[in-house]
């Protein structure tokens, strides 16, 4: 066990993105304090300066936790197996146990490491006085790490059934970002209400940390209502994550067997030479039959774009089909739950959920899509193949960009239905629905620009897609953080340029959701996420022309 | 459709320098259409950078090269056109299948869908792989995706066929299934530039043969060629009858050769052969079998050992 922790720790310290990882988290944290540190020599006697920076640090640390924290379990087992040297371990005395207590130990090592980066800016905020050692520091220490360790399990677990390291990172982004904001909604819709559905979903979201962070800086409870809570939810989190925690561990080495490097690769039945009954029923069920034999490429379709929805495994056409259904069901049943569910909330407030629905599916989604469209290729070996055919640079980015382009657009039409449920309750919001749709269409061009241009930047997949979901979620939650310390320590002027910088909280100002509805972000959101979507296609073009020069 | 007289393949000093690292050193040769050159040398002897430069993936430093008359750097378009790369990595897509593979590739040749459609059958067909055509990419083993990777260089009809170690991590008999097709792509009258590791397989197939070793070119030309520039001396073999008579053969021989070649001889009592090597005429050579079968020696055999590729590389590459 030993011999794998120091050869995972040993090995992530010696990876250039680690030192990158460690000296990006030290200044941050150090930045988040010296940003509101008081210029003034006063003291400040009832302590709220003193909270406010303890505040904005807590959020940075989370946020810190979130996007670096499942980076590395993800990759962890499926590297290994990719590479032939998880079968060497397995072939050794060491037990399922030990292998798998190295590696998240290891792992954990690195991610305490990080953690401990951030001790000088604790310690400022400590000594600024105003917050207690024990009760605040530490409690908010022990939330982070009871996370860290949740994370790291998960993304463990993951590694070891995922295909690909690219694969295991999206997904596992994917989990640990619905564990950590996807849980706070059934709470937000059923809180206060009789029965035992409002009480399992005030369980499932103990199992985010946001909550108990939120009440640990005295920022109330998100999502509360106005409805107050009497604890800070602090023992209920620490059960409810160590419970998954222990739950997820033991999954994974259930999945520690033989049967790992087991897998059968699918021959490919086609179903063009069964019965003419077996094709009807088909054709009912997939809508597109995916074993049927596909057509040759038109000439008027770009050959990229089709090859990449062809290799996506949710690309082709049935998976699109079904992709878009769940999208347009969750969207109607949101506003009908909204709307029967409650008779408190006003239009804004479920407007304001859908876009948050539609933000949250673009920025988890689109990293995933585009992040690796140049990366994979030079991964894989094709793109000098694809430099040896005719297609020109162009030709190449506008295939790969418009793959990406469609299954966002049609996820992001899929999710309007709402709209129009809004518009036929209060017909006056058209103009806002308008203005709103214009905002998401630009986070969705936002999305795909920057994780397009990071994702290019990289010879490997998954550092393209954890490059690109850093940046996308820095762009995206970022101001939220700041809009998060409204009032306080942030001043209006600072917020409403902070949230300038995405669109999608343009569109919550336009919509009128609560907490948003007094910054005027338009048109100036518009021009930021232009003016970003032009410098990230300009320097995705620059790495396609020198990519498809001769080096 | 390139002319059929004169060289197809030209390079002229061609030279490629990564700071004070020279990957490729002043490499000038000529290949002639509907020739197969075998391209060898060991790992780091600048094949992969030549394939490179030919193929248009890489500017040479100095030099030139050119395919039918495109130059390599500066006729992009024509070189795609006349040239199929095969490199050593398949460059496979998950969840494709080979037909979808193809008929990507095919497209982006810019051939037009019907005839596509015709071209992709005729290279499945060429390649023994219609059987293929509906099963996904990566359920292939390495000899299938060999054999769909020379499919796929072949949809656009290219003149030259460059390949990067087709035969790399092939069992014998996918070995085997390959050096045949390679065979009848050569009979099709393309021409073909070939790297490999597995020797007995070039000297098989190859016209012509270019040793390469640090970036330089040691020997180019055929197999014979090469043997006669390299090799002073030739190997014989004296086959008796009896292995008692060995060291009183290997003495006999001994007599009959320079005092810097007797060193060379030895008997090998076990397979009643004795083993020589020697730079002598073939009027010395009948002179010496002579006085071995007038001294009655039992002489069985006297035979020339044949030198193969195998014993040219490693003298060129031990020389260099």
């Amino acid at each position: 066990m030993i011999a794998i922790f120091q050869r995972e720790f040993f090995g992530i310290l010696r990876l250039r993105r680690a030192v990158v990882a460690i000296v990006a988290m030290a200044l941050c944290s150090g930045l988040l304090v010296l940003a509101r540190w008081p210029s003034e020599g006063l003291v400040d006697l009832s302590g709220s300066q003193a909270r406010q920076v303890f505040r904005i640090f807590t959020y940075g640390m989370l946020a810190g936790v979130l996007l670096l924290a499942p980076a590395w379990p993800a990759t962890s087992f499926v590297q290994e197996r990719r590479r032939g040297t998880l079968a060497l371990l397995f072939n050794t005395p060491l037990s399922k146990l030990a292998i798998y207590a190295g590696k998240f130990s290891g792992v954990l090592a690195f991610t305490g490491l990080l953690l401990v980066t951030s001790l000088p800016a604790a310690a400022a905020c400590y000594a600024m006085g105003g917050v207690d050692l024990w009760q605040d520091l530490g409690s908010v220490a022990l939330v982070l790490l009871v996370a860290t360790l949740e994370y790291v399990a998960i993304g463990l677990l993951v590694s070891t059934f995922a295909g690909s390291t690219d694969a295991a990172v999206r997904t596992t982004y994917a989990a640990v970002f619905s564990l950590c904001f996807l849980t706070l909604g059934p709470h937000y819709f059923l809180q206060g209400q009789p029965g035992w559905m409002p009480f399992a979903a005030a369980w499932l979201r103990r199992v985010s940390p946001l909550p108990v962070l939120m009440h640990l800086v005295g920022q109330g409870s998100i999502g509360s209502q106005g409805l107050m809570e009497s604890s800070s939810g602090l023992p209920e989190y620490l059960l409810a994550s160590v419970a998954v925690t222990l739950a997820v561990m033991a999954a994974t080495l259930l999945q520690l067997h033989s049967g790992i490097f087991d897998r059968s690769r699918s021959q490919g039945v086609i179903t063009d030479e069964q019965s003419l009954g077996v094709r009807a029923a088909r054709r009912v069920f997939f809508l597109v039959d995916p074993q049927r034999r596909s057509a040759g490429i038109p000439f008027w379709l770009n050959p990229v774009m089709v090859k990449e929805f062809r290799t996506r495994r949710f690309g082709r056409l049935h998976w699109i089909l079904r992709l878009v259904a769940a999208c347009a069901v969750v969207s109607l049943l949101t506003t009908l739950a909204a709307t029967t569910g409650t008779v408190d909330w006003g239009v804004e407030t479920i407007g304001g959920l859908l876009v948050i629905f539609q933000v949250l599916l673009m920025v988890l989604l689109t990293p995933s899509l585009s992040a690796g469209l140049i990366s994979g290729e030079r991964e894989s070996g094709g793109w000098d193949l694809l430099r040896m055919t005719r297609l020109s640079g162009w030709q190449l980015a506008v295939g790969k960009l418009m793959s990406v382009a469609w299954t966002l657009l049609l996820v992001l039409l899929a999710t309007l239905p709402g709209y129009i449920v809004m518009i036929a309750i209060k017909p006056v919001m058209w103009l806002q629905v308008s203005l709103v749709i214009v905002c998401l269409l630009l986070t969705t061009l936002v999305t795909l620009a920057v994780s397009a241009a990071v994702g290019s930047l990289f010879a490997r997949t998954t550092t393209s897609t954890v490059s690109a979901y850093v940046v996308l979620l820095a762009m995206f939650f970022g101001p939220l953080l700041v809009w998060l310390g409204r009032d306080a320590p942030f001043g209006y002027e600072v917020v409403q340029a902070a949230l300038a910088i995405t669109p999608a909280a343009a569109a919550l100002s336009v919509i009128g959701m609560p907490g948003f509805e007094q910054y005027e972000l338009i048109p100036l959101s518009w021009w930021v996420a232009a003016g970003v979507t032009a410098v990230s296609f300009g320097i995705l073009s620059a790495r396609i022309w020198r990519l498809m020069r001769p080096s | 459709m390139i002319s059929t007289a004169g060289p197809v393949v030209v390079t002229h000093e061609l030279t490629k320098r990564y700071g004070e690292f020279t990957a490729l050193d002043s490499l000038s040769f000529m290949l002639d259409r509907g020739q197969i050159l075998g391209f060898i040398g060991p790992n780091g002897a600048g094949k992969t950078t030549t394939i490179k430069i030919l193929v248009g993936l890489m500017r040479p430093t100095s030099g030139s090269a050119s395919i039918a008359g495109a130059d390599c750097v500066r006729d992009a378009r024509r070189i795609k056109r006349l040239v199929g790369f095969m490199p050593d990595t398949f460059g496979s897509y998950d969840n494709m299948r080979v037909r979808e593979y193809l008929d990507f590739f095919g497209a982006a040749f810019g051939i037009g869908r019907r005839e596509r459609t015709r071209r992709i059958d005729e290279v499945l067909d060429t390649t023994g792989s219609t059987y293929m055509r509906d099963r996904y990419v990566e359920s292939l083993s390495h000899g299938m995706k060999q054999r769909i990777g020379v499919a796929r260089t072949l949809l656009h009809d290219p003149d030259v066929l460059i390949l990067d170690e087709p035969a790399n991590g092939l069992d014998p008999q996918a070995r085997i299934e390959m050096r045949e097709l390679l065979l009848k792509l050569a009979d099709m009258g393309k021409t073909l530039i070939v790297t490999s590791h597995i020797l007995p397989e070039l000297s098989r197939i190859c016209n012509v043969v270019a040793i390469m070793t640090k970036g330089t070119l040691r020997a180019f030309g055929t197999l014979d060629q090469i043997m006669q520039a390299i090799r002073q001396r030739r190997t014989f073999e004296v086959q008796l009858v009896e292995a008692a008579k060995a060291p009183e053969v290997a003495s006999a021989v001994m007599r009959g050769l320079d005092e810097s070649e007797q060193r060379s001889v030895a008997a090998h009592d076990a397979e009643a052969v004795v083993r020589f090597q020697t730079s002598r005429s073939d009027a010395d050579l009948a002179d010496l079998l002579g006085g071995l079968v007038r001294a009655n020696l039992g002489v069985a055999q006297f035979r020339e050992v044949p030198t193969d590729l195998e014993d040219a590389f490693l003298t060129v590459t031990r020389e260099s």
